[in-house]
């Protein structure tokens, strides 16, 4: 599949700071790319210079085969957004707010009189479509924003750390709504800090530190990549001292006890995991000890991003 | 089509937010708060609609400039704007909209207080001469222009000040002051000086408008 959205060596400074620099990634129709990186790594840049907010930069945006700089109102129309802090004029009713956007997009009467109470209801505000915004909290404002970006069903949806100030449930929801759109065709650009978010709904992530890209990938590729220790994990039932003869196991470089109960068989560079798993499994039913679970400790998406982003420090 | 859709959300909100009964019905008042004062301090009591019409070109200009300037500055500062930029519309026609609404309601709140002056004129004394209105009628054209000029001012220094304080300032600086510019023919006396007032007022808040229209176009959010 061809790429929907396409960002070429996007460079960017404001002043001296370079917030951006020869930053390049390719966005497939119906994808939902998860972008992450610490504060001030460019994520926000890179958004705004995709929505036009920046119009000021090196390098080439390629939305839907239009490019951004000559093509700004036809990219627009494909267009919707919701922005880190999303912020709306403290008179406007969610109502209005939705009818003035949703009009400012193209849609007709007809059409507001119909999405308006359906979107709202996805999103459970419709209890607040008369209320005025600045009279709502902080989650259901970012609930608001992401009405009027859902509204006109966009064909790109760029969504700035869209889950900050969100409970646990409403994030659960949120999540849905994005996979539901993605599975209609809906390509999602989707950033947060909160990075089992991103894991949850991105079919691939890019990690992004200083202005630069440090990987791009799936979840998958990113993990087959990161070099760590691998671990199988025992939980015991019960305590006991003989877990440390595990450590004469072939392949085993090493055996520890982080906490009571949960021993951590590390594999030397060559041993074959499965392998590794029958042998451990064997020997502690031979030592007599009681076993809850055994399995192989995969790297999380944490460990692999502060991997990458440690590299960058470095 | 936008600008004309974003002309009517902005009334809309000043209307909502009570702007316009403040202006509608706070101008009105400041001139009748005058008119006593005036009454009270000498002998000789000014015509109601000719206090109305001072205090109108006093402070209506000034007035449209703050709001403009704050509401633009506050707005931006906010990222009120982002939701509209990155929908299918000029970057200008946010502006320009901004621009006339609030021309329009401080125009009318003008309009109003002048208005209240002649007939407060008319109901207590029973006349209401024909050079009085006619003065008033010009004053108001007059000050309407100057208006536009405080307008236009209004909207630069909302799109380049960074934060309210300094665009506050930089109204009461220049923002004001500003707006007498087109009173040029009248103060060197040239013939049919109100018309050039009208049309020199209306160029230089076009201007002032234009150049804050291409500051916005290049900013970046």
């Amino acid at each position: 599949m061809s790429a929907f959205v396409t960002l070429r060596d996007l460079t960017k400074s404001f002043g001296g700071f370079s917030a951006l620099s020869g930053v390049s990634i390719d966005i497939k129709e119906g994808e939902i790319f998860g972008y992450i990186g610490p504060n001030g790594a460019g994520k926000t840049t890179t958004m705004k210079i995709l929505t036009g907010l920046i119009s000021s930069f090196q390098g080439q945006v390629t939305i839907g085969g239009y490019d951004l700089t000559k093509n700004r109102n036809e990219i627009h129309k494909l267009l919707g957004y919701l922005p880190q802090s999303v912020a709306f004029q403290e008179w406007r009713t969610v109502n209005h707010a939705l009818l003035t956007f949703g009009k400012l997009s193209g849609l007709t009467e007809t059409q507001l009189n119909e999405r308006i109470p359906r979107t709202l209801e996805l999103l459970g505000l419709g209890d607040v479509r008369y209320k005025k915004i600045s009279q709502l909290s902080g989650g259901m404002t970012q609930k608001v924003g992401l009405a009027q970006a859902l509204l006109h069903e966009p064909k790109l949806l760029v969504l700035d750390e869209p889950l900050g100030g969100l409970d646990p449930l409403s994030r659960r929801q949120f999540k849905d709504i994005v996979l539901g759109l993605a599975a209609k065709g809906t390509t999602v650009l989707f950033s947060s800090h909160i990075l089992s978010d991103v894991q949850d709904v991105a079919n691939r992530i890019g990690i992004i530190s200083h202005g630069k890209i440090k990987k791009i990938g799936t979840l998958g590729e990113l993990k087959a990549q990161f070099t760590q220790q691998r671990t199988i994990e025992v939980l015991l039932s019960g305590s006991s001292d003989k877990w440390q003869q595990l450590s004469a196991l072939n392949g085993v470089s090493g055996v520890t006890q982080p906490q009571q109960g949960v021993v951590l068989v590390n594999l030397e560079k060559d041993t074959q995991e499965d392998q590794a798993i029958n042998d451990v499994v064997a020997a502690v039913a031979k030592l007599g000890i009681r076993v809850r679970g055994v399995w192989l400790l995969e790297p999380s998406l944490d460990q692999i991003y502060f991997n990458y982003i440690s590299e960058a420090e470095n | 089509m936008p600008t004309g859709l974003l002309f009517k959300d902005e009334l809309q909100g000043f209307y909502k937010s009570k702007v316009m009964i403040f202006l509608w019905v706070g101008l009105p008042v400041i001139a009748l708060l005058f008119r006593f004062l005036s009454a009270g301090s000498s002998g000789q009591e000014l015509p109601f609609t000719l206090i109305s019409s001072i205090v109108v070109s006093s402070i209506g200009g000034t007035l449209a400039a703050v709001m403009l300037a704050v509401f633009i500055i506050n707005e931006k500062n906010r990222h009120v704007y982002d939701l509209f930029l990155i929908r299918p519309i000029k970057r200008q026609e946010i502006i320009v909209a901004k621009f006339f609404a609030v021309y329009v309601c401080v125009a009318i709140a003008s309009a109003i207080a002048v208005l209240v002056g002649a007939v407060t004129d008319f109901a207590t004394t029973g006349v209401l001469p024909a050079t009085l209105l006619s003065d008033a009628a010009q004053s108001l054209a007059t000050t309407l222009s100057m208006i536009a000029v405080s307008c236009g001012a209004g909207v630069l220094i909302g799109v380049i000040s960074p934060s309210v304080l300094v665009g506050a300032i930089l109204v009461i600086y220049g923002g004001n002051q500003i707006s007498v510019v087109p009173l040029i023919p009248e103060l060197l006396g040239l013939p049919d000086a109100a018309i050039y007032t009208i049309a020199l007022a209306l160029a230089f808040a076009a201007a002032l408008l234009g150049l804050a229209a291409e500051l916005f176009n290049r900013k970046q959010f």
